[in-house]
């Protein structure tokens, strides 16, 4: 199996944070000199590329160019390190190795692929390849949240899968969905990151009840946080603030990634 | 005139067309048959010196005898989960992944939505 480590990150729902806590937790790992790649395998609604400062006119080859034989993964890769962007948190990045690979925001080209569908022996092949063609040390792949055929197969191939909910009753009986799929697959590394927690609940708690629910174990517990929001995906958050607590909280997840087996 | 790795690719190409698996099967597969799906999606394409080496370097508890492996490899290989290119020592295994299908909507709504995305082109398309 080639040396680098499929990182997939899931949610049953949406507005879990899923592409913000992705987009800060590559970026965090990069920070410690590895070489990493994000994939937005979340074809249907791509939103991630926004967080690394990319919109349509700076945006190259898509990951949907590669699914209609029109680019090479080579052609796709945009590195963050030669392009921050100029966020002032994203500046923090200049000189790491940092590539983001996106889906096309151009509505013409979602629909195509709504309308065809996606050939997954390419869209699998463009994923292993991106390992090799970048030698990377970790490979984020940000999916489209709930149970599709994507996001199983990104689950199949995944070495570490974390799963973001929200301390919330609705999360809560879907991640249990996922977590019995994620067993049924084998994926050797689960983990769970609680998001959105309001500050008045206790997070030891959150943390020790999940943790029991769903016998696997919880990365971090992430606050509610006003400041995250104000910041509206313009910048990488935890970069831009690295003494905010949000941010304290995420970094607590860098460890479990770098030490799975 | 198509040379050897041109023939070999439109074999598999024309393999591919005839099934696959879905990633929502690979839920159901048994523990040994998911190892080898697991290991083939992460590989892309084996051979089959390679898939002994690889099985009988994993932990006891989930190590194939030859005999499994064989068995396993011949029924993945029926199913066409598994392209198989060459035979015995000389094989080599690739995964096939069904395609997903598109959408079953009537195609005059992707016309009229393609019609209507036309009349709007981003900042930088031709």
């Amino acid at each position: 199996m080639s040396e680098g480590k499929i990182v997939s990150i899931h949610s049953f729902r949406g507005g879990t944070g899923k592409s913000n806590v992705t987009a800060n937790l590559a970026a965090q790992v990069a920070m410690t000199g590895k070489r990493v790649g994000v994939v937005d395998t979340d074809i249907q609604s791509p939103g991630i590329h926004v967080l690394f400062g990319l919109d349509d006119a700076k945006m190259g080859k898509t990951m949907n160019d590669f699914l209609h034989g029109k680019a090479t993964i080579r052609e796709i890769g945009f590195s963050i390190g030669e392009n921050t962007g100029g966020g002032e948190g994203r500046s923090k990045l200049a000189g790491k190795n940092l590539f983001l690979f996106p889906s096309s925001i151009r509505g013409r080209e979602i629909s195509q692929i709504l309308r065809e569908g996606i050939d997954f022996n390419l869209l699998n092949e463009g994923m292993q390849t991106t390992i090799s063609e970048f030698d990377l040390d970790y490979l984020f792949i940000d999916t489209h949240p709930g149970l599709n055929e994507e996001t199983l197969l990104s689950i199949a191939t995944s070495d570490v899968l974390i799963i973001i909910l929200r301390p919330d009753n609705q999360d809560l009986q879907g991640t249990s969905v996922t977590v019995d799929v994620a067993r049924s697959l084998d994926v050797p590394n689960l983990f769970l990151l609680v998001n959105k927690a309001l500050p008045k609940y206790d997070f030891a708690e959150i943390k020790t009840t999940i943790e029991a629910q769903f016998q696997a174990p919880v990365t971090s517990v992430l606050p509610l946080s006003f400041d995250l929001a104000e910041n509206a995906s313009i910048d990488l958050f935890s970069l831009r603030y690295p003494d905010h607590e949000w941010s304290k909280a995420l970094r607590n997840v860098v460890d479990f990634v770098l030490n799975a087996k | 005139m198509p040379g050897v790795f041109d023939r070999l690719d439109k074999e598999i190409k024309d393999k591919q067309k005839e099934g696959g698996i879905s990633p929502l099967d690979l839920a159901e597969l048994s523990p040994a048959f998911r190892k080898i799906m697991r290991l083939m999606l992460r590989e892309l394409q084996m051979s089959y010196p390679r898939l002994c080496e690889v099985v009988e370097a994993m932990p006891e508890k989930d190590r194939l005898t030859r005999a499994e492996l064989d068995s396993a490899l011949s029924s993945l290989t029926e199913q066409f989960w598994l392209i198989r290119i060459g035979e015995n020592e000389k094989a080599i295994y690739k995964v096939n992944l069904k395609r997903k299908a598109g959408s079953t909507l009537a195609s005059g709504i992707w016309s009229s939505l393609d019609a209507k995305l036309k009349g709007k082109p981003a900042k930088n398309e031709e």
